[in-house]
């Protein structure tokens, strides 16, 4: 040990005395720098609008149907528009109730019920929905 | 002829040197640098307001049974209407100030004639897009008695894209 | 052993060297640390947005009875303001809870951070709020600085409903009775029924828990003509609104129709008046929001407000052809007919939070 040149020890000290406190700090900064990106990329993310918007059009077209407004075939060929284009131009799968398979309102019974999914990859969501 | 006398001193030296760059290179690739970031920020806020004016567009203004504005622009094919309603929507803040924002508008339809494709047609716009330009799409899903891709005028489900983008 | 030669090895001097050039390299580095950290500045945008849907999409808590019609007196049981009409009807305000939200009794800024800002920083901000073709601005805090989070609104705003009766209106329903009566009695019917299921879409809905009933008539030219020796047309006297109501229950679904209550202290013509109150030419009644509850009435009642005019006038009965009587043609319904009323209209408007 007596041999060993030591002259250099404080260069390597100091080195690694700055190095670490360098990380330290960008390591602190670091962890704030982050929180509105991210809010803003999961507000981008999440499909609220998407979600909102295909489930008024879906209660919208069936509301049409049930009140007598809109045939079967014509209730039918927007299913077939909504299912499509929601899913070519929206990346979502959306799904409802078939056409026929959706009971009119009676005397005894007034509400129309359907049920419908979407699901764009990320965010999935189904609902069973039931008329005012 | 060569001495190795000096050995620890460079040795040490190239040591601190790697140490140093490397912490270096780990700090600053943990950081990312903020200019591609702020984009999120102002893509949300456009988005939010683009869907904002086409749901406003889409609410009918007396009772829900009557057709929206938007419902009419699309069965009549209105671009000025569409051009006058959605600025004065997206550009309108408070305190009387504008914004200026710049929007092309398109119609998307399932075109049942040509084998379900998806086909669209252009519905209005303020300017043309240039592709230098970072725009927001925003849509709107309306239900609109029309012609498209059919041989026959019934109630379709469209989509109305918009693409948005400030200048 | 130390030289005191006064020159530095070669190895040394190499060692240093690299040492050196990198140590220089990194300290350029440095500066790159901070080019984005404006971390304050991103967190703003964020509560921004937060505060922008907490006023845009929801109602408020509570709900039911609604937040703005909490007097002063209670201000402290509003745990959350929201703006809209119910939460189903984003992005559609009711211009009452706007009324309420900007008015003085919350105080900038403690009032507003635990109810619609939230977190623990003490964030200031700016909320304005504009309805379209207006010139007013309405805003509740400090002009933002320089760098600020942002976030803007689209809305639309549920206007009010209204009656008006005129002089059509009452030739149309034959409200003006030719007898010659010292007291005439006009009933408006407000019939839950189809008031909430004719409408279900609360942004359209005529809600009489929450918006307020407002009749407005016009041209009565109710002047008593006095007998001789008075010269001087005398006035005609509201004299008392009487609260009618007529609750199914299950044993009878139609039961008879209960006068229980005097309305005491009504708002007439915009200001609270006691009664009698001299009626000349129009009139103007409102039944403010909050007044009826749940208790009042429940969905299927049928809800009567009787008006009572007394002609009989400092003990003299003159000739007086009966105006504004319902009691042969019927009350005044209150419903969605054109003909009878003016529907709540929605009007845009646009809303803007800035946070610093």
């Amino acid at each position: 040990m007596a041999g060993l040149n030591d002259d250099a020890q404080w260069i390597v000290l100091m080195g690694f005395v700055v190095s670490f406190s360098l990380f330290f700090l960008a390591m602190l900064l670091n962890q704030s720098t982050l929180v509105g990106q991210t809010t803003a990329e999961g507000v981008l993310d999440f499909p609220k609008n998407d979600v909102r918007d295909v489930k008024d059009v879906i209660t919208e077209s069936v509301m049409l149907y049930t009140s007598g407004r809109d045939s079967p075939s014509n209730a039918t060929v927007v299913q077939l528009d909504i299912e499509s284009l929601a899913l070519s131009r929206k990346n979502a799968v959306v799904g409802y109730t078939p056409i026929d398979e959706i009971a009119l309102p009676t005397s005894s019974d007034k509400h129309t019920r359907i049920s419908i999914h979407y699901n764009n990859g990320v965010t999935e969501y189904n609902e069973y929905w039931t008329s005012l | 002829m060569v001495n190795d006398t000096g050995q620890l001193y460079t040795i040490e030296g190239i040591a601190a040197a790697l140490i140093m760059l490397f912490s270096a290179y780990l700090v600053l690739s943990a950081t990312s640098v903020y200019t591609p970031g702020d984009t999120h920020i102002s893509d949300m806020q456009l988005e939010q307001l683009g869907t904002d004016a086409l749901r406003m567009m889409n609410t009918p203004i007396n009772s829900s049974s009557a057709k929206s504005p938007l419902q009419e622009i699309v069965e009549t094919n209105n671009a000025t209407y569409f051009n006058e309603t959605f600025l004065n929507y997206v550009n309108n803040k408070t305190e009387l100030k504008t914004d200026n924002l710049h929007y092309s508008a398109v119609v998307t339809y399932r075109n049942i004639t040509n084998g379900n494709t998806t086909w669209n047609y252009p519905l209005s716009s303020n300017r043309n897009l240039t592709g230098g330009e970072h725009p927001v799409r925003v849509t709107e899903w309306v239900l609109a008695n029309i012609q498209a891709g059919s041989n026959v005028k019934q109630n379709r489900a469209i989509l109305v894209e918009v693409l948005l983008w400030r200048d | 052993m130390t030289d005191n030669a006064g020159t530095l090895s070669i190895d040394f001097l190499a060692g240093f060297t690299i040492f050196l050039i990198a140590f220089i390299y990194v300290a350029t580095l440095i500066p790159g640390l901070f080019i984005g950290l404006q971390s304050r500045t991103i967190d703003y945008d964020a509560v921004a947005y937060r505060t922008g849907v907490i006023l845009v999409e929801d109602p408020g808590m509570p709900y039911n009875p609604s937040w703005e019609n909490l007097d002063d007196y209670h201000k402290g049981e509003v745990l959350r303001f929201g703006l809209a009409v119910s939460k189903d009807t984003p992005n559609i305000l009711s211009s009452q809870k706007v009324d309420r939200f900007f008015c003085t009794t919350w105080t900038y800024p403690d009032d507003y951070r635990s109810r619609v800002i939230f977190g623990n920083y003490p964030y200031m901000f700016n909320i304005s709020f504009q309805p379209a073709g207006s010139n007013l601005t309405r805003s509740i805090g400090d002009d933002p600085p320089d760098e600020y989070g942002y976030i803007r609104r689209v809305v639309k705003i549920k206007g009010i409903s209204n009656a008006s009766i005129d002089d059509s209106t009452i030739q149309t329903y034959k409200f003006n009775s030719s007898d010659n009566v010292t007291t005439d009695v006009f009933s408006i019917h407000l019939n839950f029924t189809n008031l909430l299921e004719d409408e279900p879409n609360p942004a359209y809905q005529i809600n009489p828990y929450n918006d307020q009933i407002m009749v407005n008539v016009s041209g009565m030219n109710a002047k008593v003509i006095p007998i001789p020796p008075i010269t001087a047309p005398l006035p005609t006297n509201l004299t008392a609104i009487q609260i009618c109501r007529s609750k199914p229950i299950s044993t009878n679904l139609h039961p008879p129709v209960v006068c229980f209550a005097n309305f005491t202290s009504p708002i007439v013509d915009n200001n609270q008046v006691d009664l009698p109150y001299p009626i000349e030419n129009n009139l103007s009644l409102i039944i403010p929001p909050g007044f009826i509850t749940t208790d009042l009435a429940d969905a299927n009642t049928q809800l009567y407000f009787n008006l009572t005019f007394d002609h009989y006038n400092a003990g003299i009965l003159s000739e007086e052809k009966g105006y504004l009587n319902s009691t042969g043609s019927g009350p005044f319904e209150y419903n969605y007919d054109p003909k009878n009323i003016t529907l709540p209209k929605l009007q845009d408007g646009v809303l803007e939070v800035s946070v610093w």
